[in-house]
């Protein structure tokens, strides 16, 4: 019977997995070089929305994960679905506690608690965890002014998130210690690295 | 010279994509993205055997077939020339490798790939800069150790990097440090530019464009993201100032650019001419001449 189970469960990646891989790497790179901009990725080039696993989601796993990026899953996405294509197309060991993982799949109900993930230290802060962030939307949140590199003046930007995620946020932004964190909803996402300084203070 | 854009050709599929394995191009893209995120900070990377040898370009090589996509245009220059050995060879590389379109043509380019010039055409936010480096680290002259340079680092202890300008003024009144002058980013890490010239450091500073740096032989990566504030060191009394020449170029007539020196006979004749060979074509093809 396990041949049924299997097809259902496993999922094609990306259509071309070598270029869309490349796209998806270049889309992600543009968007922590460019913070509080809306990056796209063309639906002809990303895989299929993986069982709670939206577009984006799926492709900066699967363009970014390997056998050397232990994951960590919050609860929302750790599914035998999203378990099982992982670990077939991405071969990244998943990992329970936060502070092995270099890579993390979050989804809004975490964002109140970012402990525990490994922050980088001063002679090595690449080492740090990024987070991947899926929301069901980039806007309709406060209108917050981001300063810093990458940006020529400042971005607005309205990505609904509480006033939690910017206070946990600060508290572990020891610069160059700190997190990185794309934010992935449908085909789109925003990059917010820790160099970004958002005015998170007061107003309404 | 200054061919326009060269059509996509077909790719040697005996090898992958751009030439690297795809979990290589991986661990360089990670790489990379913390690269942007800490700007100036040297992020290590597992450097692979590239086809040509250390001192060739291995390093920006392998952050350009990271980045490299099939409509990418690729530029390649080496001291600004685009049409000079290790321009020549690293072009044709990807082009067969990636099948990618090449450019001589600054503007045209989407990536481009340099040895010790920025170009002399001002980069817009669609570009990609790629810098092939030497010696990443700018403590590197005083401190051999990895060990003590990355302690320097990590406490932002920089002093030496401004002992050594001083030592430049005590013996010849002025900062002799013409290329790999060291700069600061977003206020943070001291960084060497790779070996452009000092004439080149005010193009890093506020650029549309996305700077990477590769250095192969030392494995590290880093980078300055557009619109980043990058600023020279110096001192109030002695600031910062680029290469001026009082000639202009023998081609194009140009003033302001980066000007090579060439002896044209036996007699020690000067001749001076642009460096950006793209520059000062596009120059001459307006109808400006040196004359």
């Amino acid at each position: 019977m396990a041949a049924p189970l299997l097809h259902t469960l496993l999922q094609p990646a990306f259509p071309d997995p070598v270029l869309d891989a490349q796209r998806s790497f270049r889309a992600a790179l543009k968007a922590l070089a460019e913070p509080g901009v809306v990056q796209g990725l063309r639906p002809a080039h990303a895989p299929s929305p993986l069982a709670g696993l939206a577009e984006a989601s799926h492709a900066l796993c699967l363009a970014l994960l390997d056998i050397d990026t232990p994951l960590w899953l919050a609860p929302a996405f750790d599914t035998q679905a999203i378990r099982a294509n992982l670990a077939f197309h991405c071969g990244c060991p998943i990992v329970s506690a936060r502070q092995n993982a270099r890579f993390a799949l979050l989804d809004s109900s975490q964002l109140h608690d970012l402990s525990g993930f490994d922050l980088g230290n001063d002679r090595y802060p690449d080492q740090s965890c990024t987070l991947l962030v899926q929301l069901p939307s980039l806007e309709g949140g406060r209108r917050l002014a981001w300063r810093g590199p990458g940006i020529q003046r400042e971005h607005l930007v309205a990505v609904p998130l509480a006033e939690h995620f910017w206070q946990e946020r600060e508290s572990r932004n020891d610069f160059p210690r700190g997190l990185d964190v794309f934010f992935l909803a449908g085909h789109h996402l925003i990059g917010l690295p820790r160099s970004t300084q958002v005015a998170f203070h007061g107003g309404a | 010279m200054n061919a326009a854009t060269q059509p996509r050709p077909r790719r040697d599929d005996a090898y992958n994509f751009a030439y690297l394995d795809e979990q290589t191009k991986r661990m360089i893209r990670r790489g990379l993205l913390k690269a942007v995120a800490i700007p100036g900070y040297q992020v290590p990377f597992g450097g692979r055997e590239m086809p040509l040898p250390y001192g060739w370009g291995t390093g920006g090589m392998q952050l350009t077939a990271a980045i490299l996509g099939a409509d990418d245009v690729l530029k390649v220059i080496d001291q600004s020339a685009d049409d000079t050995t290790n321009a020549v060879s690293i072009r044709r590389f990807f082009a067969r490798t990636a099948g990618v379109a090449t450019t001589e043509q600054t503007a045209q380019a989407s990536i481009i790939q340099t040895r010790h010039r920025i170009p002399e055409t001002p980069l817009t936010a669609d570009q990609i800069m790629v810098f092939q480096v030497p010696n990443p680290d700018p403590l590197r002259f005083i401190e051999p150790l990895e060990s003590e340079t990355r302690t320097l680092h990590a406490l932002k202890d920089y002093g030496v990097m401004h002992v050594k300008l001083y030592e430049d003024i005590a013996t010849f009144g002025h900062i002799a440090t013409a290329y790999a002058y060291p700069v600061t980013v977003a206020g943070r890490y001291v960084m060497d530019p790779s070996p452009i010239p000092k004439f080149d450091n005010p193009k890093l500073h506020m650029s549309p464009a996305l700077m990477l740096f590769g250095a192969g032989r030392e494995k590290r990566l880093y980078a300055v993201p557009p619109y980043t504030q990058v600023s020279s060191l110096d001192f109030e009394d002695h600031p910062f100032a680029p290469q001026r020449w009082e000639q202009h170029c023998a081609i194009c007539g140009s003033e302001d650019t980066f000007l090579d020196e060439l002896i044209v006979d036996d007699q020690g004749t000067q001749s001076f001419v642009c460096s950006d060979t793209d520059y000062c074509a596009q120059r001459v093809a307006q109808g400006r001449d040196g004359q």
